[in-house]
């Protein structure tokens, strides 16, 4: 009872801190979501409108033309990620000159503040200014304008986020890969088993768990991707690249349309949790009914 | 006693006296300020040259006088409201002066968000400094007041947008004798939309001819920020005879045609063209281009002429550390239709946008008393004149008349003249309080229009109608 009491005692303010930052403005945003809100309306009072803004969520052709682009940012973002951030981390596996220089610069884009991307891909990208459009003419005479193809800015958006983000996928990587126990590896390589079936029999299925803790949290963070797409290219050339993240934002905030955005936000949290879910019955319950 | 006996002796009678009257206010400020020693102002404010100088010279100023320590936080335009809004709508009273740009202003009247500076200068008559007079602000200050006349907002920074040209190639004999043998006329700057574009195709085709990174025109065409809807809206329709968005408020709110708004009218779509054939005319980078991209666009050199914000126009015309084309830009008023200026001058509608904002005092402020003897501080006629040489603003009708602000006149090439005697022919925003929601819902139509994926005449069929749908939800149309 004693020991109870303290454990107890010892998770409250991991508990407090939760519930303040988490739970209290989850359950506000639900509410909100149920009302009718705007502080710039002739009636600047919250109204409850029952599930009026979820029906108009379910029919808002902007909201399910930005849940598509999304949806299309995220795979390719994620896979891609997966695959670099893969391929480096067992390039980090083995030694060679200046691996740990290498190692550090590579990590750099994690600590930049996502703001800070989204400006320097600009300028980046900015024709007549931009490096990238300049080296682009120069070598293959592509003119690359952003803020006029619908297509470069989404690809650029892809790019940018792979650039920001690989590094996590690969440190993450590079811890499961080091804690593998060395033994099954020594004994496929005695059966004669070659590299492509050591990678799929052995190492997949050992890091599959890194893998998907991965992949679930790069997937929250590309869903909700605000700051760099907002400033690369504000969510355009058009709506190319409003993102959920970025209509959720423009609709709360410039718009102040607080009842719709929430309930925006709350579908979005619902979509999120239902692909964690597809995922984790798609890769991990199968294995674990196995045995 | 000679005349030079007479000028010796008036100027040290003048000296003696403004000594006096510098130390009688320096007085005033230190007693005022007795009470709130300890007390630190926060304001947030948007990062432009004008705010830039009053975090770093009239709040170290203030608190040297008064011994109230002043924070002026300068942000992004998108996160100075974000703060601002959040913290007067939750009534945490985080800031004690927030910036009011023009067009936002009445929303936050709406919603009860500013303080009434006017009658709380009655009430309180021992803040009133002797040195501050509502009087001397121009008559943009008329909009941050109420029916009353009551002040809501010291202001602290007002630009005209206007139509900057290259008087270097503008005034070019062989650029001149090109042009004349072109189009038949004469090299000056353009009154209409039709010399406009005439202009705006010549130096393109110059610039490709003569292999120069040169375009007829800037443009403020973002096809992701509302920079280009406002450029549309607020600079190129007034210009065809479109003004307030095209929405008659005395109408119901009416935006189509069919109700009797005139945001889809013929004029407003001859416009729109106009606007999107200026844009084909402009620099590549014109379709990532917000005001600051224009400005920046156009201090290169890459345009020969362009629609931009005045307050950019200082550091263009003089700054040689920013500026490739210091000292040779000129200043018109923008193109217009014909019959327009008529039109204006007559008193109805404008010819461009007049852009600015005050500093107000947020009734949640925690600090009203010490935040209103700072506002009243940057109101003064005294603190105007360095403050106009370093963000080329003007807000109190003394700063014309002095004589380094008219020397930097001369080289913005009559900037400040036209500020001057040409304002009155520009307009702020139109007094909407829900401009940001309108703007929201119908600018992601504004950005098809500008990638091409809706045809401009069905596009500004289409943001009529989401305009009235918008006013219709907010309650403003019935």
């Amino acid at each position: 009872m004693q020991s109870n009491r303290l454990g107890w005692l010892l998770l409250a303010p991991t508990l407090l801190i939760l519930a303040m930052f988490g739970v209290f403005p989850f359950i506000y945003v639900l509410f909100v979501s149920f009302h009718q809100w705007n502080p710039f309306a002739v009636n600047p009072e919250m109204a409850f409108n029952w599930a009026a803004n979820y029906r108009r969520v379910v029919f808002d052709a902007q909201f399910i033309a930005s849940l598509g682009v999304t949806a299309a940012f995220v795979f390719f973002a994620v896979v891609s990620e997966l695959i670099l951030g893969y391929a480096l981390a067992q390039a980090f596996m083995k030694d060679f000159p200046g691996k740990a220089f290498f190692r550090t610069i590579h990590t750099l884009p994690l600590i930049m503040a996502p703001i800070i991307v989204g400006s320097v891909w600009k300028l980046m990208t900015t024709p007549s200014i931009g490096i990238i459009p300049h080296l682009l003419d120069n070598w293959f005479g592509y003119d690359l304008n952003i803020g006029q193809s619908a297509g470069a800015a989404f690809v650029l958006t892809v790019i940018m986020d792979i650039w920001h983000w690989t590094p996590l996928v690969t440190l993450s990587l590079i811890a499961a890969l080091v804690s593998l126990p060395p033994d099954p590896f020594e004994q496929a390589q005695i059966d004669g088993a070659g590299r492509w079936q050591i990678f799929w029999h052995i190492t997949l299925p050992m890091i599959r768990p890194a893998i998907l803790a991965t992949v679930f949290i790069r997937l929250m963070d590309a869903l909700r991707t605000v700051d760099e797409v907002l400033m690369l290219t504000g969510g355009g050339p058009g709506s190319a690249t409003r993102y959920v993240g970025v209509h959720i934002f423009k609709e709360v905030f410039p718009r102040t349309n607080y009842g719709y955005g929430s309930a925006i936000s709350v579908v979005v949290l619902y979509v999120t949790i239902v692909v964690c879910w597809l995922l984790y019955v798609g890769l991990i319950a199968p294995r674990n009914k196995k045995g | 006693m000679g005349f030079r006996s007479r000028l010796g002796v008036s100027a040290l009678a003048l000296a003696v006296a403004s000594g006096a009257a510098f130390a009688q206010d320096d007085e005033f400020w230190k007693k005022a300020a007795e009470p709130y020693q300890g007390v630190t102002l926060r304001g947030v404010t948007e990062a432009t040259p004008p705010s830039n100088y009053v975090r770093e010279v009239l709040a170290p100023q203030f608190e040297e006088l008064t011994g109230i320590r002043v924070d002026i936080e300068t942000t992004s335009w998108d996160q100075m409201y974000d703060k601002a809004i959040k913290d007067m709508e939750s009534g945490t009273g985080i800031y004690d002066m927030i910036y009011i740009e023009q067009d936002i202003v009445y929303a936050y009247l709406a919603r009860d968000f500013l303080t009434n500076i006017t009658q709380m200068l009655t009430d309180n008559p021992a803040l009133k400094a002797p040195s501050f007079d509502e009087g001397a602000f121009t008559t943009f200050a008329d909009y941050f007041k109420d029916d009353d006349g009551g002040l809501y907002g010291i202001p602290m920074e007002a630009f005209i947008k206007v139509y900057l040209y290259r008087t270097d190639l503008f005034g070019d004999p062989e650029v001149q004798a090109a042009f004349k043998e072109k189009t038949g006329r004469d090299l000056k700057p353009a009154t209409t939309h039709a010399e406009y574009a005439e202009i705006a195709q010549f130096f393109t085709d110059w610039g490709k001819e003569h292999d120069e990174d040169l375009w007829g025109t800037t443009s403020q065409a973002h096809t992701g920020h509302p920079a280009s809807w406002y450029e549309y809206v607020e600079s190129i329709a007034p210009t065809f005879g479109v003004y307030n968005w095209g929405i008659d408020a005395a109408n119901n709110y009416a935006a189509t045609v069919e109700h009797g708004g005139r945001m889809n009218s013929p004029e407003a779509k001859e416009a729109l063209k106009w606007f999107l054939a200026m844009r084909d005319l402009a620099p590549p980078e014109s379709v990532q281009s917000t005001w600051t991209e224009v400005a920046s666009t156009f201090a290169a050199g890459r345009a020969a002429q362009g629609i931009v914000y005045g307050e950019n126009a200082a550091w263009i015309a003089s700054d040689e550390n920013q500026s490739r084309v210091v000292g040779n830009v000129g200043v018109a008023l923008p193109p217009l239709e014909d019959g327009i200026l008529a039109q204006v001058e007559g008193g109805e509608g404008y010819v461009g946008y007049y852009d600015g904002g005050a500093f107000g005092l947020p009734v949640t402020s925690k600090n009203k008393e010490a935040a209103l003897l700072f506002l009243e501080y940057i109101g003064q006629d005294s603190v105007q004149a360095d403050w106009a040489l370093a963000g080329s603003r003007i807000t109190n009708t003394a700063t014309y008349d002095d004589p380094e602000v008219q020397a930097l006149d001369e080289e913005l090439g009559g900037y400040f003249t036209m500020l001057r005697d040409s304002g009155k022919l520009f307009a702020g925003a139109p007094p909407y309080p829900f401009h940001a929601q309108v703007r929201e819902a119908v600018a992601p139509i504004f950005y098809e229009i500008l990638t091409g994926a809706i045809e401009p005449d069905a596009g500004l069929d289409q943001m009529a109608e989401r305009a009235e749908q918008e006013l219709t939800d907010l309650g403003y149309r019935q």
